[in-house]
């Protein structure tokens, strides 16, 4: 064979090969409908546990033509989460598509019936629900959450996903807790995991996510007020800013603090004495006073912030260690300075925390007054 | 040593975060791993100074040639088709481990058997080629695909949901003793070497294997090695961290990248890992390629003038691959692994004992040429 025909031969078999590639296996994406939020409630109906709300994107030829959010919404109950999803698969002419899904709600209700374990079997198994969506709390219902378009939203970014993603609002009140980090600190002894509670304000329309709830074994969940949820923001180095108001001796100072770097260590002494050793340093100025201040006097109103922050850090302290939750990992730090062969039992540990001595010390680092004096 | 001798120890090494080799460590993670990661660094680095200062004094000499040189015939031919086999099986692990992930992650709606045709149509293509052509191959791919790695990792250290403190926990583990399974697990890491057996025929110039080369491949086994099991544990907590399947997958899944391509670093990973899964492929296949070639003398058969005695393993090297892809299942495949990993922490010790002998008979023909 000569090469001439050799090379027009191999042509030949390479324009064949064509025919192979017709396109691909995948589902076209205008088959796919995907899912923004998952919503899980307690169901009303008799003999079945869970009740399903999904927010579907609605498909939009342009932007132009269609400015304001669309989203439709379907929602069944069934005995397990599968069973209502394998349900909802049928109302909807497309493939449900979870993976770009970013946030799972649960109802208020189905949380004080310690479910969690259950539930989040269903979001681990599944491979196409991301490890990253978050988890927050509904209330009243997860349902009504995420039914809520609020004033103001743009087409195809839901607002509430703002609220987490760092990217929009920077508030201390807010916690971030991931489907990974919950499961993480829910299945291994140490932390207890903690989530937004998403509350509604009807009359406006609009979201308020400023309280949190904390979860222990065995344990009904406790909720932390917005005060307590920023203190706890500001425990575990999550956030870079505080308010703090002051009311001591005529002076009514709002503090705004803008760096925030907070230290816990957990000593033991003679086997079963703990030491906690929380040492915070807030810098930051006064945003607001009813008096006028003078800037010489930034020490004295030091002393004064000092004094505030270190009561309100030892109300918190106090409150979780009477209540025995641990959202700030104590017991992993210690565990992760002790051989496993000579920690304290469960028992002795819940003892040994509650008559902990907690020492706190605050390093205020007020640098100014303001722009005014 | 030239660059390319550390291509061969880097993909064996990396190329195991997606395999079982995490999952192994974990399983055990309060039965001894730690320890057995320490024994493993130092008995492995021990390993590969032996196979590689053996192969520096036999340059452009592979392992068959040698053992043809200094050993009988009913010794040789057994054994290097033993070797063929064995390195056949670990190519085959990484392979049915990747088309599960794949069917799992990326395309579930494609049958399995076409994911494992596509991954191993293109290793064995590539096994086809000459030595050199395939270390140039690895340099390309690892090229593109490594810095990306790299740069998940360093996401990952610096990621701020990394909790070190689940980290210090399971370093406190460090006083039980090593564990079988673990160990050899971790020993297999630094088989990449062995492919030297077939590789060292690239080698042509004389190296210099000292103690800087030694100290440079224990850091990079270290840093492997706890990539590999602490950060799981750091993003997915010790207590029932053995419930996770692809420890190394869940990890990366939780890892976000606001900024990057895409936020889920998932999909980007596996995308890279598929090209350092195939380079591996590549590796092991083609060092069995060539033993089987040795053994059958394939080069020989001819028909119509025509050599096509290489083509020959090919259908068995696809019936046996679907035949395992088809019938695994993923608790078999990660049994089944361990045994392998097991088995190799006998085999290789005694090869090193092989090597001394045929290092003393080479060393005797070599004066009695000079006579």
């Amino acid at each position: 064979m000569s090469k001439q025909i050799k090379n027009n031969l191999s042509v030949v078999l390479l324009l064949l090969t064509f025919i192979l590639l017709t396109g691909c296996e995948f589902k076209d994406i205008d088959k796919d409908v995907f899912v923004a939020m998952i919503a899980v409630d307690k169901s009303d109906e008799a003999g079945k546990s869970y009740k399903i709300t999904l927010k579907l994107y609605e498909p939009t030829s342009s932007f132009k033509q269609m400015p304001e959010p669309t989203y439709s919404y379907i929602t069944e109950s069934g005995e397990t989460i599968s069973e209502a999803v394998r349900l909802l698969e049928s109302y909807s002419d497309k493939k449900l598509e979870f993976g770009h899904s970013k946030l799972i709600v649960i109802g208020e209700d189905l949380i004080k019936e310690d479910k969690s374990k259950e539930i989040l079997d269903f979001f681990l198994r599944r491979p196409d629900i991301q490890m990253i969506s978050w988890m927050a709390v509904g209330r009243p219902s997860a349902e009504e959450i995420i039914r809520l378009v609020p004033q103001g939203e743009t087409a195809a970014y839901p607002e509430l996903f703002n609220y987490f993603d760092d990217n929009g609002t920077e508030s201390q009140y807010i916690i971030t807790t991931y489907l990974f980090d919950f499961r993480r600190n829910m299945k291994s002894a140490g932390v207890d995991p903690i989530l937004p509670i998403i509350e509604i304000n009807h009359e406006e329309s609009h979201f308020e996510i400023n309280k949190s709830i904390v979860f222990r074994d065995k344990k009904e969940p406790y909720e932390l007020n917005s005060l307590d949820t920023s203190l706890f923001n500001i425990l575990s180095n999550s956030t870079d800013n505080a308010d703090f108001y002051i009311k001591e001796d005529e002076h009514y100072l709002i503090v705004k603090i803008d760096s925030v770097k907070a230290k816990k260590k957990v000593q033991v002494q003679n086997n079963s004495n703990l030491k906690l050793d929380i040492e915070i340093n807030l810098s930051g100025y006064i945003a607001e006073s009813k008096k006028q201040l003078v800037n010489k006097q930034l020490p004295y109103y030091n002393k004064l912030f000092k004094k505030e922050a270190e009561k309100q850090f030892n109300d918190f302290f106090s409150k979780m260690i009477k209540g025995g939750y641990d959202p700030l990992g104590l017991e992993l730090d210690y565990k992760s300075q002790t051989f496993h062969n000579r920690q304290m039992s469960n028992e002795e540990w819940e003892e040994a925390l509650e008559n902990a001595q907690i020492n706190i010390i605050i390093n205020p680092g007020l640098k100014s007054t303001g722009v005014i004096q | 040593m030239s660059r390319f001798y550390y291509y061969l120890i880097l993909v064996n090494m990396v190329a195991n975060i997606i395999a079982c080799v995490p999952a192994i460590l974990l399983h055990y993670h309060k039965e001894g791993t730690v320890t057995s990661m320490l024994l493993a660094v130092i008995l492995g680095t021990a390993l590969v100074t032996i196979f590689t200062r053996f192969f520096n004094t036999f340059p452009e000499r592979t392992l068959p040639e040698l053992l043809q040189k200094t050993t009988t015939k009913w010794f040789y031919l057994p054994f290097v088709f033993f070797l063929a086999v064995m390195w056949f099986i670990a190519g085959l692990i990484t392979m049915v481990t990747f088309t599960f992930l794949l069917n799992r992650f990326l395309s579930p709606e494609m049958p399995i058997i076409q994911i494992s045709l596509m991954i191993i149509l293109s290793a064995i293509f590539g096994c086809l080629m000459k030595t050199d052509r395939v270390l140039y191959t690895i340099e390309i791919i690892l090229l593109i695909t490594f810095p990306l790695i790299l740069f998940i990792f360093y996401k990952a250290y610096s990621s701020n949901n990394l909790e070190w403190d689940y980290v210090k926990e399971a370093v406190l583990y460090v006083n039980q003793l090593p564990n079988l399974h673990s160990f050899s697990a971790c020993f297999f890491l630094f088989l990449g070497a062995a492919n030297l057996l077939i590789f060292n025929r690239f080698f042509a110039k004389k190296q210099t294997f000292g103690w800087k080369q030694v100290i440079l491949i224990a850091v990079i086994s270290i840093s492997t090695l706890f990539t590999s099991y602490f950060i799981p544990i750091g993003f997915n907590g010790f207590e029932n961290i053995d419930e996770l399947v692809y420890p190394w997958i869940s990890t990366s899944d939780s890892l976000r990248m606001e900024f990057f391509i895409i936020e889920r670093v998932l999909y980007m990973f596996l995308l890279f890992y598929l090209g350092i899964a195939f380079l591996s492929i590549l590796i092991h296949w083609h060092v069995s390629f060539e033993f089987l070639k040795f053994v059958f003398n394939l080069d020989e058969i001819k028909f119509k003038g025509k050599a096509i005695g290489k083509f020959i393993p090919i259908p068995f090297f696809i019936i046996i691959s679907l035949f395992f892809v088809y019938q695994l299942n993923e608790y078999e495949l990660f049994r089944y692994t361990s045994y392998f990993y097991n088995s190799l922490i006998i085999i290789f010790p005694m090869m090193t004992m092989l090597l001394f002998f045929i290092k003393r008979r080479m060393k005797y023909i070599e004066q009695t040429n000079q006579k």
